[in-house]
């Protein structure tokens, strides 16, 4: 197979007649008529057109008559010294959701927390950022938040004061013996010494903490390896190979952001010294780590152990005796080959929640030298600290009576517990029940008092993310409603005086005066290390420890390990990037935002795995189709659930994210997907994420809103041959299957290009030519381009945008970041089913390669920019037009709404407001409701709250599309010329940009030639998109390079 | 035809002509006349004399005390001295004050020998016309005889005069295409009657209806409907002149005019922010601690201030926990301030039914002035009245004018100094603001930003270009202002 090849599903890789009708529409898959469904009757007529006319012209005649409304302008009483009314203030903080934690700067205008950008200071992201911390400043203006302490009388909730509250529970704690405080990971020092001053104060107190998706295997792998129950430090930079098992750690495992910043540094390639780290990824589904993945070696889920026994074996010497595929031998083999060969350089990390198998993977680890330089024990990561097994270990207690009072601490086990039926049962059975909330939940709803939490952005707090890094939470803004700070209750339980709105301000500072600021040598008061720990947000006190020796059991370890299952179906339950284990559920920005690869919105899809039939046809499991509905039972629970066709899956094996099926997490997350935590199985008391007795039933029905968006404004496009529609790699993937008249994929259009390393030269070659080809066909024109472009752009700025695909590892980040900066408005299941959905940005998923287990490159799309743009000649009224400055510009107020330039548009980039998505117009069929809501999303003035002042809100029936972040160039460019001096990299730089982990997208200035942009714009690997067509986008992409001996088929 | 629109445009222009010249002579008797009476004493004189040196210090209403006293009266209680001690008590109160003299002993005790200014520039005739104008205010009130004399008559003839002209000339057109139709007709009847045919002379009536007229109206109808129709539709929601009544009687022309008060002392957002700032009640309380009772409303205007920010004029402190105050207890600190000052000025004991009366009205003042339909309580925020409104989806930033642009604010905020009531002085419509961006220069010298245009650089060095517009840097774009 050459490398041209790319498809985006199973639709277009076989030429799916639909789907290449749909293709050449613009506006496809949805009645343009409005839905009776939202409208109501709307069989209009003749008469009722005039009836509109009439009502129209006498509403505007009456409007008309009116006087203009007067408007006021309130300002503040006593001005605070740090606002300026019209200009942000930044300041550091930390999210932190259980283990999930990422360094930030919170962007507030006007007092009011508007966006999140990363925080360059820390060692540990360098400012990278994910789609849940971008998402997470929506949760503070989130509708359904508690907004006071509440108390359970009969079956509903009734409002208390806090005053009441701090009695009722203290009263009660006071008469308990036996009281438990369950939390999720607790990464804060000043949280676990409010943990001990409670349970000081109670003796019969005892403090147990559990993960919604756990690594308790790795911590008792640890400890049965080295003594020491922690999370390794592993440096991703320093490997030059890596083999994962199933642990998907650029989109979920313990601390992705950092690790997705140390992967991609050996993963940049540079042409002129092609260089770059392997990465083997194990296993069943293809996870987002998984598609980054240069080799994927597949699996069922149950034999990810013996596959790790096939490996340590290879390693050890040893030799292991495995039922495994002869291609996942072949492929594990390959792998320990390249381990043998970078010994020392080499990282094997494992997803498994099973402690044996970790152990195994300590000892490859071990075998390979690895520790002291691509893992270490000595700094020790506090990201996961949670056991599942102390949660069955509590509900036996509460079964058992053994438990008076208990305190949820901001958890939720009764949806997300493995047992949650169990634990919600004996939760019953105790006599206390309080929950630390931040909203109803499935958990809180159980307890007779329920304390509502501050969120990140209004609270104080520290983490200690890895031994010796510090970070500091401060508040953005003062609590909106009547909640407290989740520590303050213990301490106020705990006797404390919390009268003071600082109590826990001062409770911090004392445990850092004490602790922290002794073990570090920079600052000599310790007001001067506070307030810069404050100014930065993080502080590093590094002094690394020792590494120690592995001490583990191989022998049972080996004899431990899961055995593979022979049952002809299994499930693999994964994390998804977006919800977790439905702790971000609540969020609209992540229930749109695709999933990287299977790129479904609003719900789990069952991802089930296709096989080339030999002729023509990819064949799902039981013939599905993307979207059916089937019947899917796992150990005797049934599901009825939609179906994705998943490329790159292992046969029998379909696969389910959890963290869906939510029952009350808020209008906007209840009821979405299916909630697959009862099917997880446990081994050794831990929780395994998959299941071997699972059944699928044929198709029943499609799912009313299929609102996966991998088909949406796809703009690859069809060759033809003697006028019949054939694709230009249907020769390589015929040839490969011994097949003829297949017909597949979008290429033969410059969409991209992909290269193996060792080929690099050859493609850039051929890649060359083809670039030669296309400037031939452009030059020739009646318009010389080059001289247009002198005289236009040669002074003054002229934007760019440079994108490395190697580098963007799809995990969502900038689309969330994107919505949050620009005001893009959510649509809801209904409307993304009708690709209607709004996002600017958008990242295209391509398959290439091995058409049953290919390999994955993502491409951000945006708006390109053009300097010859198509959109621009098409607009009648000129609503779309081109800046001195290379920008294609979009004026909301002078659209009427033909959608010709969406028409025209060959990338695809263009977003109509088919209805009043933001609530700007107030008709109320007008508006998408998320959901089921009551009052549609974004219409009250809370969530309004987190809209960016400086972008227009678009009303209904206008075009929009990516703008380049024009508000930050022209506060870029203001910056500058206030203080009379040039333009810098630094000044502008796009949401997209600034959300990134992997510095993947660079904007710019192309006309100064020293910036960043500029040397960028020289990689020898950039093509640009369909350049063929001559619109002069103003956006380079870089080849995707894989390191790979060659396609596996080929 | 042809002939008609000729004559009708030659006519026009001519009539034109003769508007303008017979304008100008009337101008320029006016503006001689006026020249002519400058050495005797008018009110004109008094009030630009008072506003640059009196009004620092007393009230501009000449009743109320400020910093010095209410100058109502002043002749009749110097009338037991000579006139010359008037003058000299004005040029240097404090020789007169030294050499003993007993009226200027008794104010100076009277004012706890605060010191007035000397000004020993202003001639006799000049403190006349200012004593002439402090009588006439005192007399008839502020606007009083002043506002009506001079220039205004001047503009209201040049507004009336092209008006009966216009009629006439409407008129003698309308006699004269009448004529001309005649003397057609009456060419085609004579033609007609020359080649032999029977010519039946059209009626008044069968003129009016004939098609060419109908249809010529029914054009003239909808050009000049379609004409109204646009130009209201482009001026909806323009409010150039706006000049709403302020919660605060707040005067641009006392604080920024006669105060000489920098524009972003207050509006310091103008300078580094994309909204130039409505102050806030702190800002005010800077000077305000000290300048208590004001100079045109004495106490009825500044207590509203200190009434949003808890201030106690009483005892000069802040109020603790005033956010939980009673409007009861509002009114108890304000009203005593505002009948303290009232027996202050009127010299009395305790408060008569005016002193009542004025209490209630200032405290009812404060009331409606703080309180609206969304804002109960009195303490918090002063809601002004927004005058310069724009359009959501039109970006504006200060900075960028102020800053960047060295704008001065009255290029579009017009002559502030000079608004008691501030109105709006631009139609702040786009085609004001691109109008201006293609006539502005950039300010290109020692900006270092601006480097980046080498292509304008050279050309302005090499004499090709005289000057670069905002235009020229791509200020007519949409995106510059719209996002």
């Amino acid at each position: 197979m050459d490398n041209k090849s790319i498809w985006v599903g199973e639709k277009d890789l076989v030429q799916d007649e639909a789907f290449l009708e749909s293709v050449d529409k613009e506006f496809t898959g949805a009645d343009l008529v409005e839905n009776s469904e939202i409208v109501g009757e709307t069989n209009s007529n003749r008469r009722d057109f005039l009836k509109f006319l009439g009502f129209g012209l006498g509403a505007a005649t009456v409007a008309a008559g009116c006087d203009i409304p007067v408007k006021r302008a309130i300002p503040y009483v006593v001005k605070p010294d740090e606002i300026v009314p019209g200009v942000a203030t930044y300041y550091a903080s930390s999210f932190v959701s259980g283990g999930d934690y990422c360094p930030v700067l919170v962007k507030c205008r006007e007092g009011r927390p508007i966006k999140i950008e990363g925080n360059d200071l820390s060692d540990l992201t360098k400012g990278g950022t994910s789609a849940r911390t971008q998402a997470s400043v929506l949760n503070l203006y989130d509708t359904h938040r508690l907004k006071n302490p509440v108390k359970k009388s009969s079956d509903s909730f009734e409002k208390i004061s806090w005053k009441q509250l701090d009695e009722e529970v203290s009263a009660a704690l006071a008469s308990a013996s036996n009281i438990r405080i369950v939390s999720g990971t607790l990464m804060s020092p000043s949280s676990k010494a409010a943990v001990e001053e409670f349970t000081n104060k109670y003796p019969g107190s005892r403090h147990i903490s559990y993960d919604p998706v756990s690594s308790a295997a790795i911590l008792e792998a640890n400890n049965m390896s080295f003594g020491q129950a922690v999370i390794p430090d592993y440096s991703f930079d320093k490997a030059e190979v890596i083999v994962s098992f199933n642990a998907d750690f650029l989109g979920t495992w313990i601390s992705p952001i950092e690790y997705a910043k140390d992967y991609i540094k050996n993963r940049k390639v540079d042409a002129n010294n092609p260089k770059m780290s392997k990465h083997i990824q194990v296993e069943s589904h293809m996870s987002m780590t998984g598609s980054n993945a240069d080799d994927r070696v597949l699996v069922k889920p149950s034999q990810l152990g013996e596959s790790i026994v096939y490996l340590h074996g290879k390693l050890n010497g040893s030799g292991s005796n495995v039922s495994l595929s002869d291609k996942a031998k072949a492929g594990l083999d390959k792998a320990a080959a390249e381990l043998s060969k970078n010994k020392g350089k080499s990282l094997v990390v494992s997803g498994s929640n099973n402690p044996y198998e970790q152990v195994l993977v300590n000892h490859i680890n071990s075998l390979l030298g690895n520790y002291g330089s691509t893992l270490s024990m000595s700094n020790a990561s506090m990201q996961r600290q949670g056991d599942e097994r102390n949660l069955d270990a509590l509900i036996n207690e509460m079964n058992g009576g053994r438990v008076d009072a208990i305190i949820l601490m901001d958890v939720n086990p009764a949806y997300d517990a493995s047992s949650a039926a169990a634990f919600a049962e004996a939760l019953g059975k105790v006599k206390t029940r309080v929950a630390v909330s931040y909203q109803y939940s499935e958990s809180a709803e159980l307890c007779e008092f329920i304390a509502p939490t501050h969120h990140y952005l209004e609270s104080w707090g520290d983490v200690e993310p890895k031994k010796g890094h510090y970070s500091l939470v401060q508040p953005t803004i003062r609590p909106l409603f009547d909640t407290r700070q989740a520590e303050v209750n213990l301490l106020s339980w705990a006797g404390y005086d919390v009268s003071d709105d600082q109590a826990y301000l001062n409770f911090i500072k004392k445990e850092w005066e004490t602790n922290m600021f002794p073990s570090q040598s920079n600052y000599l008061s310790f007001q001067a290390y506070w307030d810069n720990a404050l100014k930065d947000g993080v502080a590093h006190n590094n002094s690394p420890g020792e590494e120690l020796p592995f001490q583990g059991d191989v022998n049972l370890a080996l004899s431990k390990v899961t055995k593979a299952s022979a049952s002809e179906l299994e499930i693999l339950f994964y994390e998804s990037v977006n919800m977790g284990n439905g702790q971000f559920a609540s969020n609209p920005w992540l229930q749109e935002m695709p999933d990287p690869v299977a790129r479904t919105t609003w719900g789990n899809y069952l991802a089930v795995p296709v096989k080339f039939d030999g002729k023509k046809r990819f064949k799902a499991l039981n013939n599905l189709e993307d979207g059916d509905l089937v019947e899917l039972t796992v150990a005797g629970m049934s599901y009825t659930v939609p179906v994705i066709k998943q490329f790159g899956m292992e046969q029998n094996t379909v696969a389910l994210a959890l963290g869906y099926g939510r029952e009350k997490a808020g209008k906007c997350g209840s009821g979405i997907g299916v909630n697959i935590n009862p099917c997880i199985t446990k081994a050794e008391g831990f929780n395994q994420y998959f299941n071997t007795e699972v059944s699928l039933s044929k198709s029943k029905g499609k799912e009313k809103h299929f609102s996966c968006v991998q088909y949406h404004h796809t703009f690859g496009v069809k060759a033809e041959k003697n006028g019949e529609v054939i694709n230009a790699d249907e020769a390589d993937l015929a040839k490969a299957y011994g097949a003829t008249g297949y017909q597949g994929s979008l290429v033969n259009r410059s969409v991209m290009f992909t290269s193996t390393l060792k080929a690099l030269d050859e493609s850039l070659k051929d890649k060359k030519e083809r670039r030669d080809e296309y400037e031939h066909l452009n030059e020739n024109t009646l318009y010389p381009f080059e001289e247009y472009t002198e005289e236009k752009y040669s002074q003054g700025h002229y934007w760019g945008m440079h994108v490395d695909l190697n580098s963007c590892i799809g995990c969502n980040a900038c689309i969330v970041a994107c919505m949050a900066e620009n005001n893009v408005p959510v649509v809801g299941k209904r409307e993304v089913s009708r690709h209607h959905e709004m996002s600017w940005l958008r990242i295209d998923r391509y398959y290439f390669g091995d058409a049953e287990n290919p390999n994955v490159v993502y491409q951000p799309m945006m708006c390109q920019h053009c300097d010859n743009a198509p959109c621009e000649n098409v607009c009648p009224v000129n609503a779309s037009n081109h800046s001195s400055e290379g920008l294609n510009q979009m004026a909301y107020n002078r659209c009427v709404g033909t959608r010709y330039c969406a028409n025209n548009c060959p990338y695809k980039v263009r977003r109509f407001n088919w209805l009043d998505y933001t609530t700007a117009d107030i008709f109320p069929a007008n508006q998408p409701t998320l959901n089921g809501e009551e009052i549609p999303f974004g219409a009250d003035n809370l969530t309004r709250m987190v809209l960016n002042p400086d972008v227009t809100v678009r009303s209904r029936g206008v075009i929009e599309k990516c703008s380049f972040c024009v508000q930050r160039i022209q506060e870029g460019k203001l910056a500058s010329k206030i203080e009379g001096r040039k333009l810098e990299d630094a000044d502008v730089r796009t949401a997209c940009q600034t959300a990134c982990p992997t510095g993947a997208i660079t904007f710019g200035d192309r006309n100064n030639k020293k910036g960043e942009l500029s040397r960028k714009f020289e990689d020898p690997l950039n093509f640009i998109s369909l350049e063929e067509v001559n619109v002069r986008s103003s956006v380079n992409y870089t080849m995707k390079v894989v390191n790979k001996e060659e396609y596996l088929d080929a | 035809m042809s002939t008609i629109s000729k004559v009708t445009n030659h006519n026009k222009y001519t009539g034109m002509t003769r508007i303008s010249l017979k304008d100008s002579l009337l101008s320029f008797l006016l503006i001689f006349f006026s020249f002519s009476l400058m050495a005797e004493p008018t009110l004109d004189e008094g009030k630009n004399l008072f506003r640059m040196n009196c009004a620092q210090c007393h009230a501009k209403n000449m009743k109320s005390k400020a910093t010095g006293p209410a100058l109502g009266g002043v002749e009749e209680r110097w009338a037991d001295y000579p006139r010359e001690d008037l003058y000299s008590w004005i040029r240097n109160s404090q020789q007169l004050v030294a050499e003993g003299h007993p009226r200027a002993v008794e104010v100076y005790n009277e004012w706890n020998k605060s010191v007035m200014q000397n000004f020993p520039n202003l001639t006799d005739e000049n403190i006349e016309s200012i004593l002439l104008y402090i009588d006439d205010v005192y007399v008839n009130g502020a606007g009083g005889a002043v506002a009506g004399a001079g220039g205004a008559q001047v503009v209201v003839q040049e507004k009336q005069t092209p008006d009966w002209l216009y009629y006439l000339l409407f008129g003698f057109l309308a006699i004269l295409s009448v004529t001309l139709a005649r003397i057609i007709s009456n060419l085609n009847m004579i033609s007609a009657q020359k080649e032999g045919r029977s010519y039946q002379r059209k009626t008044l009536w069968q003129t009016l209806t004939s098609k060419g007229i109908v249809t010529f109206l029914l054009f003239a109808a909808v050009v000049l409907g379609g004409y109204t129709t646009v130009n209201n539709a482009i001026s909806l929601g323009r409010q150039e002149g706006y000049a709403p009544d302020q919660p605060i009687k707040f005067s641009h022309e006392t604080h920024a005019g006669l105060n000489k008060i920098d524009c972003q002392y207050c509006h310091d957002g103008a300078r580094r922010s994309k909204h130039a700032v409505i102050p806030a009640a702190n800002t005010c309380m800077n000077c305000h601690r000290a300048i208590k009772v004001g100079s045109e409303y004495g106490t009825a205007e500044l207590t509203k201030i200190f009434a949003s920010i808890g201030y106690n004029p009483n005892d000069n402190t802040y109020i603790e926990n005033y956010e939980n105050y009673t409007n009861e207890e509002i009114r108890e600190v304000y009203s005593k301030w505002i009948a303290d000052n009232y027996l202050e000025a009127n010299e009395l004991e305790s408060l008569d039914a005016e002193g009542e009366r004025t209490v209630d009205e200032q405290w009812t003042g404060i009331v409606n002035s703080l309180t609206n339909d969304q804002k109960e309580r009195i303490q918090g925020p002063i809601e002004w009245i927004r005058i310069h409104n724009l359009p959501d989806h039109a970006y504006f930033n200060h900075a960028q004018h102020v800053t960047v642009g060295k704008l001065e604010c009255q290029e579009c905020h017009g002559a502030v100094e000079e608004m008691a009531v501030l109105q709006q002085h631009a139609p702040l419509s786009m085609g004001w603001c691109i109008n201006c961006h293609r006539q502005t220069e950039v300010q290109f010298a020692n900006n270092e930003y601006y480097d980046s245009y080498k292509k304008y650089h050279d050309e302005l060095a090499s004499g090709d270009r005289d000057k670069v517009t905002v235009e020229d840097i791509g200020g007519l774009e949409c995106q510059k202002c719209h996002y």
